[in-house]
C-alpha cells in the first residue's frame, strides 16, 4: 500500500469539497426550509401538509402502487434470474432474454409512459390487436406498468448477481440426498437468496416511490408523491417550504429502504468456494421457464415497438405510410436539435467528470495507506448519494443554489448528476482496483516513478474496461434521468428528458417519439462500445491462457 | 557494508521485531529465514524503506540510511507474485524503469541482462502468456537493469514448480556472484535457505535465533527452536529421501 503522497490529498480534498457543497449542505438547507415559516421555525409546515387531503392521498397511492409493483416485479425477476442460471435452455435464448430485459434501461422513464399510451391506449397498437381496450391506462394501472417496466431490468441484476454466487453443486447434492423437487427448489435456490429477494423487493419500491417520468405522462388525476412534489414546487402557487417538506417526506422511506438493503444481504448465504457446475438435465423445467421468461420479455418489448412505428408513419394511426419527414421536422427545427446536443453535451461532461471522481474516491479506499476513518467516510458519503432520489437531490440544490450564478448553469446539471449517480460506478472501480495487484505502485516507485505517473502507466491500462463501464454507466444515466434534472432546467438548458415532458403539453407525440429514438440510439451506441470493448479485453485473456499452458508444457520439456 | 543495528518495530502493541543486530558483507547472499509471522518479511521492508522501523539505524557503506526514503536508498525488490504490469509485454516491463533513468545503462548491457536470463524468445509476449518461472525471469531483470545496491527477494520460489525451483536457485546464486551483488532473500523453507545462500538468518518471534553459514547451522544450532523447527525439518526430508532411493545413495 503506497504511503499518502500530496497528490492523493489534493484528490481527496476535492472529492470532500465536492459531497460538502453538493451534497451535504443543500441536504442541510432542505431541511432547515421544511421547518422554515414565516415566523420562525416550527412544525407548522409539517402539521398543514399532513392534513392536506391530497397530499395524504398521493402518499397513500404511492405506497399502494409500489408496493403492487414491488411484488410483481419481484417475482418476475426471480423467474428470469432462474431461468438464465438454473437451466439447460439454449444458449442462444438465454441471450436474447438477457439482452431483451436490459432495453428498458436505455430510455427515459418518461418515454415508457408514451409508449405505453400508444400501446394500452384508445387507438393503442395493442388494443387494435385486442380489438378493444385491455384496461383504462391512466392511473393505477398505468403506473404499475410503466413501474413494472422500469424496476424489472435492476431487479433483474441484482437478482442474477446473486445467483452467480450460488453454489450450484448443491442442487446436486439434495437431489442426491432424496429432496424432493420443490424441497430441493426452496432450499437451494429461494432459501440461499432470501435476503436477494427481500433486496429486489425494497428495490424496486424505492424506485416506483420516487420516479417522476411514468406519472408524469401517466398519472392523469391518480397523484402520487413525485406529482405532488413538481405541483408544489412548479405550479402555478410555488410553495419552497411545502417542497422541502414533501422532499423530506420522499427521503425518508428511500432511507429506510437503502438501510433495509444493507441489512437483508445478511441473510445471503456466502459459499466459501463456488464451482460451476452442469446443471441435472429436465427437460420440462427448460422449456417451460424458456417459454415464462420469453413471454415476459415478449410483453415488455412490445410495449417498445410502437416507439419505433410512430415516428416513421405520416399520422399514427390514421395514415399509415412511410416517411422520414417527422425526423426530417425534428433535425430541421434548431429548437429540438440544440435540446439533444445539450443532452449529449452533458452526458459526456458528467461521464467524464463523475468516472474521475469516483475512480479517484475508489483509488484512495482500496490503493493508499489513508486512515480508516477517512476510508470510512468516503463510503457514508457514497452510501448517501445513492440514499438520496434524484428528485430530491435536484430541489434540494434549487433551494441552495438559488442565488448563486450556477443557477440555470450546465454546470449545476451535470454536477448534480455526478453526485446522484455516484455509488454505482464508485462500486466498480472499487471492486476492479481492489482485484489487482497491492505493490504495483511500490514496483513503480522502486523504478523511478511519481504515483501519478504509475497510475498513469500501469494502473489506469488495467483497469481500462472498467473505466469505459463507469464512463459509459454515467453517460446512459445521464441521458434518461429526469427526476435528478427536472427542478433545475431552464429554457437555455433543456435537455431531451425535460423536453419531451414540455411536448407533451402540446401533444407533438411524434416529435416525442423521435428524441426518444434518438436517445435510444446514442445510448444503445455507448453501450455496444462498452460491450465490445469488454469482449475484445476477454477474448485476449482467453488467447493468453493457452499460449501460457504451451509456455509452460516447453520449460517443463 | 550493510549493518543493521537495533532494529524494533511494534504494529499496535505487537512486537514484531526487537532488537535486530546484523552485519552483511558485500556480494553475500543472506537468507531471512523463519515461519510465517516471525517478522523476517517486515525486516525485508525496513531494510527496502516501505515500512518505518520504530527504533535502530541502517548503515550502508558506513553511511546513515535510516531516514532516507526507498527511492533514495537504491535497493530493489523483486516481490514474491513478481508484480509485473499485464498490460506491457516482457520487454516493456523490463525496461520500464529505465525511462526515469535515461542513460543509466547501455543498449548492450541490457542485452547482456536478457541474455544472461535467457529472455529473448519472450520479450514481445503478454504477461499472461509466461510461465512462472518466466516472469520470475522478467521480473529479476526488470529489477536488475536499476542496478540497484542490494537486491532483496521475498520468497522468490514459492510459486514455482519442483523442477523450475532449482533452475531459478542456480540463477539466484550466478547473479550475486556475476554482478558481485549483496542479496537478502525471505524465506520460510530451510532447504532452500540452506541450499542457497552464503549466511542465514534464522528469525523467531521478532528476535534473531541463529545468523551463521549453512555448515554452522547444522553443526551447531544455537537453541531449541533452531533444532527442532530447522534440523528436524531436513532430517524428516533426508529419511523420506534415503527411503526411496535407499541408504547406498547417501
Amino acid at each position: 500500500m503506497p504511503k499518502v503522497k500530496p497528490e492523493m490529498r489534493a484528490i481527496l480534498v476535492i472529492i470532500f469539497l465536492l459531497f460538502i457543497v453538493f451534497l451535504l449542505l443543500p441536504l442541510a438547507v432542505l431541511l432547515v426550509r421544511s421547518f422554515e415559516t414565516s415566523h420562525g421555525f416550527g412544525l407548522v409546515n409539517y402539521q398543514s401538509m399532513f392534513s392536506n387531503k391530497d397530499l395524504f392521498e398521493a402518499i397513500q397511492n404511492s405506497i399502494r402502487v409500489s408496493t403492487m409493483t414491488a411484488i410483481i416485479t419481484t417475482i418476475l425477476s426471480f423467474t428470469l434470474a432462474y431461468t438464465i442460471n438454473c437451466t439447460n435452455l439454449n444458449r442462444s435464448i438465454k441471450a436474447v432474454i438477457k439482452t431483451g430485459i436490459l432495453v428498458p434501461m436505455l430510455l427515459p422513464t418518461i418515454t415508457y409512459g408514451f409508449a405505453i399510451m400508444y400501446s394500452f391506449g384508445q387507438q393503442g397498437l395493442l388494443t387494435k390487436l385486442f380489438g378493444r381496450p385491455l384496461f383504462e391506462i391512466y392511473g393505477f394501472n398505468g403506473l404499475l406498468i410503466g413501474y413494472m417496466i422500469y424496476t424489472l431490468p435492476a431487479s433483474y441484476l441484482l437478482m442474477n448477481n446473486s445467483f452467480q454466487y450460488i453454489d450450484k453443486k448443491m442442487t446436486i447434492v439434495s437431489k442426491l440426498m432424496g429432496d424432493r423437487a420443490i424441497k430441493s427448489f426452496i432450499n437451494t435456490s429461494v432459501r440461499p437468496l432470501v435476503g436477494t429477494i427481500g433486496g429486489a423487493f425494497v428495490l424496486s419500491f424505492i424506485m416506483s416511490f420516487t420516479d417522476f417520468g411514468i406519472p408524469a405522462s401517466l398519472g392523469g388525476t391518480y397523484n402520487v408523491v413525485a406529482t405532488q412534489l413538481y405541483q408544489v414546487m412548479l405550479g402555478a402557487l410555488p410553495n419552497f417550504n411545502h417542497g422541502a417538506v414533501i422532499a423530506v417526506l420522499m427521503l425518508v422511506p428511500a432511507m429506510i429502504g437503502v438501510i433495509l438493503l444493507n441489512y437483508l444481504e445478511k441473510f445471503n448465504f456466502h459459499y466459501d468456494k463456488m464451482s460451476q457446475i452442469e446443471q441435472i438435465p429436465h427437460k420440462y423445467r427448460d422449456i417451460g421457464m424458456g417459454i415464462i421468461s420469453s413471454i415476459v420479455v415478449l410483453c415488455m418489448l412490445s410495449v417498445f415497438v410502437v416507439m419505433f412505428m410512430a415516428p416513421f408513419v405520416n399520422s399514427y394511426p390514421y395514415n399509415l405510410t412511410f416517411t422520414f419527414h417527422h425526423f426530417i421536422d425534428v433535425f430541421q427545427s434548431s429548437d429540438l436539435t440544440r435540446v439533444f446536443k445539450n443532452s449529449i453535451w452533458i452526458a459526456v461532461l458528467t461521464a467524464f467528470f463523475g468516472t474521475f471522481i469516483a475512480y479517484g474516491a475508489a483509488m484512495l479506499n482500496v490503493r493508499s495507506a489513508m486512515k480508516k476513518q477517512t476510508k470510512l467516510l468516503i463510503d457514508i458519503l457514497s452510501m448517501i448519494t445513492n440514499t438520496v432520489p434524484g428528485m430530491v437531490l435536484g430541489l434540494s440544490y434549487l433551494l441552495f443554489f438559488n442565488e448563486s450564478s450556477l443557477k440555470g448553469t450546465f454546470t449545476i446539471i451535470v454536477l448534480c448528476n455526478i453526485v446522484h449517480l455516484f455509488t454505482t460506478p464508485y462500486l466498480m472501480a472499487k471492486n476492479a482496483l481492489a482485484k489487482m495487484n497491492p505493490v504495483w505502485e511500490t514496483t513503480g516507485e522502486l523504478m523511478g516513478d511519481s504515483w501519478i505517473k504509475t497510475v498513469y502507466r500501469v494502473i489506469l491500462p488495467n483497469s481500462a474496461s472498467t473505466v469505459m463501464e463507469m464512463l459509459s454507466y454515467y453517460f446512459i444515466n445521464s441521458m434518461v434521468t429526469i427526476s435528478g434534472i427536472i427542478f433545475l432546467v431552464t429554457a437555455e438548458t433543456s435537455l431531451v428528458a425535460s423536453k419531451i415532458k414540455d411536448l407533451q403539453h402540446f401533444q407533438k407525440y411524434n416529435e416525442i417519439f423521435v428524441l426518444s429514438l434518438l436517445i435510444f440510439i446514442s445510448n444503445l451506441f455507448i453501450k455496444l462500445l462498452s460491450d465490445f470493448f469488454q469482449k475484445n479485453r476477454s477474448k485476449h485473456r482467453d488467447k493468453r491462457w493457452l499460449n501460457k499452458k504451451i509456455s509452460q508444457r516447453e520449460e517443463v520439456l | 557494508m550493510l549493518k543493521l543495528q537495533n532494529i524494533s518495530k511494534h504494529f499496535t502493541g505487537k512486537v514484531v521485531l526487537e532488537d535486530i543486530n546484523l552485519d552483511i558483507q558485500a556480494g553475500e547472499i543472506v537468507s531471512l529465514l523463519g515461519p510465517s509471522g516471525s517478522g523476517k518479511t517486515t525486516l525485508l521492508n525496513i531494510i527496502l524503506g516501505l515500512t518505518q522501523m520504530d527504533h535502530g539505524k541502517i548503515f550502508f557503506d558506513g553511511t546513515d540510511i535510516s531516514k532516507l526514503s526507498m527511492k533514495k536508498r537504491g535497493f530493489n525488490i523483486v516481490f514474491q507474485d513478481y508484480a509485473l504490469f499485464p498490460n506491457l509485454n516482457a520487454y516493456e516491463n523490463i525496461v520500464y524503469g529505465l525511462r526515469n533513468k535515461k542513460g543509466s545503462i547501455t543498449k548492450q548491457e541490457l542485452q547482456e541482462y536478457i541474455d544472461f536470463l535467457e529472455l529473448n524468445p519472450h520479450l514481445t509476449k503478454r504477461i499472461g502468456e509466461l510461465s512462472g518461472g518466466q516472469k520470475q525471469r522478467v521480473a529479476l531483470a526488470r529489477t536488475l537493469v536499476m542496478k540497484p545496491k542490494i537486491l532483496l527477494l521475498d520468497e522468490p520460489l514459492s510459486a514455482l514448480d519442483g523442477v523450475i525451483k532449482e533452475s531459478i536457485k542456480d540463477r539466484i546464486k550466478s547473479i550475486a556472484r556475476e554482478f558481485q551483488l549483496t542479496t537478502i532473500i525471505v524465506t520460510h523453507d530451510p532447504e532452500e535457505a540452506l541450499t542457497l545462500s552464503d549466511k542465514i538468518l534464522i528469525i523467531n518471534q521478532g528476535t534473531i535465533s541463529q545468523f551463521g553459514t549453512p555448515q554452522e547451522i547444522i553443526s551447531q544450532p544455537n537453541n531449541d527452536f533452531v533444532e527442532e523447527f530447522i534440523l528436524n525439518q531436513l532430517h524428516i526430508k533426508r529419511n523420506n529421501i534415503y527411503k526411496l532411493f535407499g541408504e547406498k545413495y547417501a
